[in-house]
């Protein structure tokens, strides 16, 4: 973000600082309207913006040096924070003129460069957050501290739904360090002078709980719960044509469920939160995608107008979504309030897990007929989640985006999407690219499905899906993937799968190369090629897609949250086990050269490596998977290393 | 008292020996570089030298790190001038950044008894965890600073 201000400021790389926004409505996301930095929406909601203001600011600083020097402005010129005036080559700094160009009217209307006169805007400059990343001081959250400073540690109910109805913090009391017991609705935190008083303080309270609504209830029967729902009521998200209809006078038809389980986060920095009080209000450090949710949070618990907070934004070790919500703001504040002095709070690794807002579990039944010449005439999708966004009204478009709008459907004549929320009360969060995480794997899926059952290779099928201006894109994707991967001549042994779809604003293919031997899987390489508009920092844009994949590999190989007694049974890495350095499989990335406006990054590069590498198994084996992660399917993995 | 050389600083600290040497080193030394991340030794946030050998500072006592030579992120140059930190840099590695102190640290300890590690090694000796993806980056980075003399 900061390079396309800085491409239309002509200011100077090298001298860039940059600070992190306190929390207020001149940072809201001009697209998304609110200050987050949610849903791959950060360059593609600023890009126009901030251009607009960098150009705005640059005519300003070129008035003022022309005026100074008493010549036209269009005889000067701006380049790395330096003005020249052509004719008679002077030249001065921004700095110098800076304090009287703050004074001029600001241009409405400022003149944006060209792209083709882009310096900055698709090079990739030093990220200027290297240097404290590599020395250890870049600071964190969880690296806050304050004089007087106390410690917080919390645990809670293990059911998600339980509520505290008593608790004995007798022996809690005589333990050194201790300071506060804070009962929470749903748990106890203890504030101690260390985090580690605080920890084995905490392991000394005893708590009773009342379990709620989600006492009893597992996994097994969330996905019954799910299944049946099928047979029941659904809400219409997009219908063309008459699909049940034209389903019913089919030569042939093809049916099959897909579903995926609930998934954690994991960021690598557990939750934590630094608040401090005062008579003005109150001070708080953490790291947040979502600096206005922090700040209602905290005045919430202290009962003053979140103008009297002040958000004090970190690094974040990890979002995801996760760092969206604000819980830990909440309870960070009522420690800070109880105590009377500033509290750092910390959650351990195993709250984090059992304690998340998580990926919800989701099914969909498709179904699909043909005419006699084997094209589809009719396509349905029925969307299942078993929970929806509390804090945000979200109806079936929301959960059955990547299915409702994906660019299929003005292939198929009669095309219908419909949904159901068979919300069981699990606790949802944005899980990086949300239902782009399960929509595209059992979409493509299916299509894949659909391709093997008309005999045509999954590629070309996809390819004639796309024959349409709205396809466009998707097809130079997905062309451009099946290309480099070498689609048409795999390597003896290997095994191609593909996927492509559009999610956040870009479109993005995905082949995954593998083989297998028993249940054993290779994983040889994934090749990934993107259009996200203009590449703003096609260095970033790499790694965000590279670690979209591991992301997303991760989930498909062994990601999943299992439910017993309303509670979380995973409860640190070695259950939720992440991928490693020996699991890293070879990755290439080609980015589609566009003048389009950017869209978003963060997020897509999460979606199509599930899809693609259950293609992939499915023409190695004739094994089709319809559910995630693999391991439930007794598949091993590894991946192919260069020797040397 | 405990005794602690930390970085090359002679340390004593009153804190219980059961106090892990993750919460010593951050809230007492207030070196907060290295990074809590599972607490049970799993995903190699809290990553140190103790000695000159790879230790996992959230499951070490304290009381068992008495009289070692610690090294911590911050002990490893004063300028980022180490060549591990320099190959990092200039690949780009980090991205949220939470785990790579530990990353570094154990990428310095695996080119100091393998100076020129082969892919599979680095895939044996590197079990820190990053939910970012850098992996192929770090490895990049790893080859980069075993070509460079001095790592």
């Amino acid at each position: 973000m900061p390079m396309i201000l800085m491409e239309e400021l002509a200011g100077n790389w090298d001298r860039l600082v940059v600070k992190d926004a306190p929390a207020a409505a001149i940072y809201d996301n001009p697209v998304f309207h609110q200050q987050s930095t949610v849903g791959s929406f950060s360059v593609r909601g600023w890009y126009t913006e901030l251009r607009r203001i960098g150009a705005a600011a640059r005519e300003m600083l070129l008035t003022a040096a022309a005026t100074d020097w008493g010549v036209p402005v269009r005889e000067c010129s701006a380049s790395n924070s330096i003005i020249t005036h052509t004719p008679s080559g002077r030249s001065r700094s921004f700095g110098s003129v800076a304090a009287q160009a703050a004074e001029l009217p600001i241009p409405q209307q400022p003149e944006l460069k060209s792209n083709a006169d882009f310096r900055l805007i698709g090079t990739s400059p030093k990220r200027v957050d290297l240097a404290g990343k590599v020395d250890g001081s870049a600071r964190y959250g969880i690296d806050i501290a304050l004089p007087n400073m106390l410690y917080a540690a919390i645990k809670r109910c293990p059911t998600l739904s339980g509520r505290l109805k008593s608790m004995d913090d007798t022996a809690a009391r005589r333990m050194p360090g201790f300071h506060t017991t804070v009962p929470l609705p749903d748990g106890v935190m203890v504030v101690a002078r260390s985090y580690w008083h605080a920890r084995k303080a905490l392991a000394q309270v005893r708590t009773e709980y009342e379990l709620g609504k989600l006492a009893g209830v597992d996994s097994p029967k969330i996905s019954q719960i799910m299944r049946e729902a099928f047979n029941g009521p659904s809400a219409v998200a997009r219908s063309e044509g008459d699909a049940p209809a034209a389903l019913a006078a089919s030569t042939h038809t093809m049916e099959a469920v897909y579903e995926v389980p609930y998934l954690a986060h994991a960021c690598m920095e557990p939750m934590n939160c630094t608040v401090r009080i005062d008579d003005t209000g109150c001070d708080v450090w953490c790291g947040t995608q979502a600096p206005q949710g922090a700040q209602h949070a905290a005045a919430a618990v202290l009962g003053i107008p979140a103008a009297r907070v002040r958000i004090h934004t970190t690094f974040l070790g990890g979002g995801f979504g996760r760092r969206g919500e604000a819980d830990f703001v909440t309870q960070a504040a009522a420690a800070a309030k109880a105590a009377g002095r500033p509290v750092k709070l910390i959650w351990t690794r195993e709250e984090d897990i059992q304690h998340d807002f998580y990926r919800p579990a989701a099914a969909i039944r498709f179904r699909a007929g043909f005419d006699r010449d084997g094209k589809i005439a009719a396509f349905e999708s029925n969307v299942v989640t078993s929970s929806t966004p509390t804090r945000m009204a979200a109806g079936p478009s929301f959960y059955t985006s990547g299915i409702a709008d994906s660019n299929y459907a003005d292939a198929i004549p009669n095309f219908r999407v419909t949904g159901v929320d068979a919300n069981i009360g699990v606790r949802f969060g944005f899980w990086r690219s949300v239902n782009d995480s399960h929509n595209p794997f059992m979409l493509e899926g299916f299509i894949d499905e659909i391709a093997r059952h008309l005999k045509r290779d999954p590629y070309q099928l996809r390819r004639s899906l796309l024959q349409h201006p709205s396809g466009r894109r998707q097809l130079a994707v997905l062309d451009l993937a099946a290309e480099k991967a070498g689609w048409h001549a795999p390597r003896p042994g290997h095994s191609l799968g593909i996927a492509a779809l559009a999610a956040f604003g870009s479109y993005i293919g995905t082949v995954a190369d593998i083989s297998m031997k028993g249940s054993q899987i290779t994983l040889h390489r994934v090749v990934t090629a993107v259009d996200c508009g203009v590449a703003v920092e096609p260095d970033n844009i790499q790694a965000q897609l590279e670690g979209g994949m591991v992301y997303g590999l991760t989930a498909a190989l062994r990601g999943e949250i299992t439910i017993a007694n309303g509670a979380v049974q995973q409860s640190n890495f070695t259950d939720y086990r992440v991928m490693t350095m020996a699991e890293m499989p070879l990755f290439e990335s080609y980015i589609v050269p566009s003048t389009a406006p950017p869209g978003g990054i963060g997020e897509p590069g999460t979606a199509p490596i599930a899809p693609a590498l259950a293609n992939a198994i499915y023409a190695a084996t004739g094994k089709r998977v319809r559910s995630l992660p693999l391991s439930r399917h007794g598949l091993t993995f590894s991946v192919e290393r260069a020797s040397a | 008292m405990i005794k602690l050389n930390v970085n090359g600083e002679a340390h004593s600290v009153d804190v219980d020996a059961d106090m892990p040497l993750l919460w010593v080193i951050r809230d007492e030394l207030h070196l907060s570089g290295t990074k809590f991340g599972c607490g049970i030794g799993a995903c190699g946030a809290c990553t140190v030298l103790v000695d000159g050998q790879l230790r996992r500072s959230c499951m070490l006592p304290v009381g068992a790190a008495a009289g070692t030579a610690i090294t911590t992120i911050e002990g490893i140059s004063t300028d980022r001038s180490h060549p591990v930190q320099q190959a990092w840099v200039a690949e780009s590695v980090p991205q949220c950044g939470y785990c790579q102190s530990g990353m570094i640290l154990a990428a310095i300890s695996l080119l100091r008894q393998n100076p020129h590690p082969t892919d599979a090694d680095i895939d044996t000796a590197m079990t820190n965890l990053c939910r970012c993806g850098t992996y192929n980056r770090v490895r990049k980075a790893i080859h980069r600073a075993a070509g460079s003399s001095t790592a």
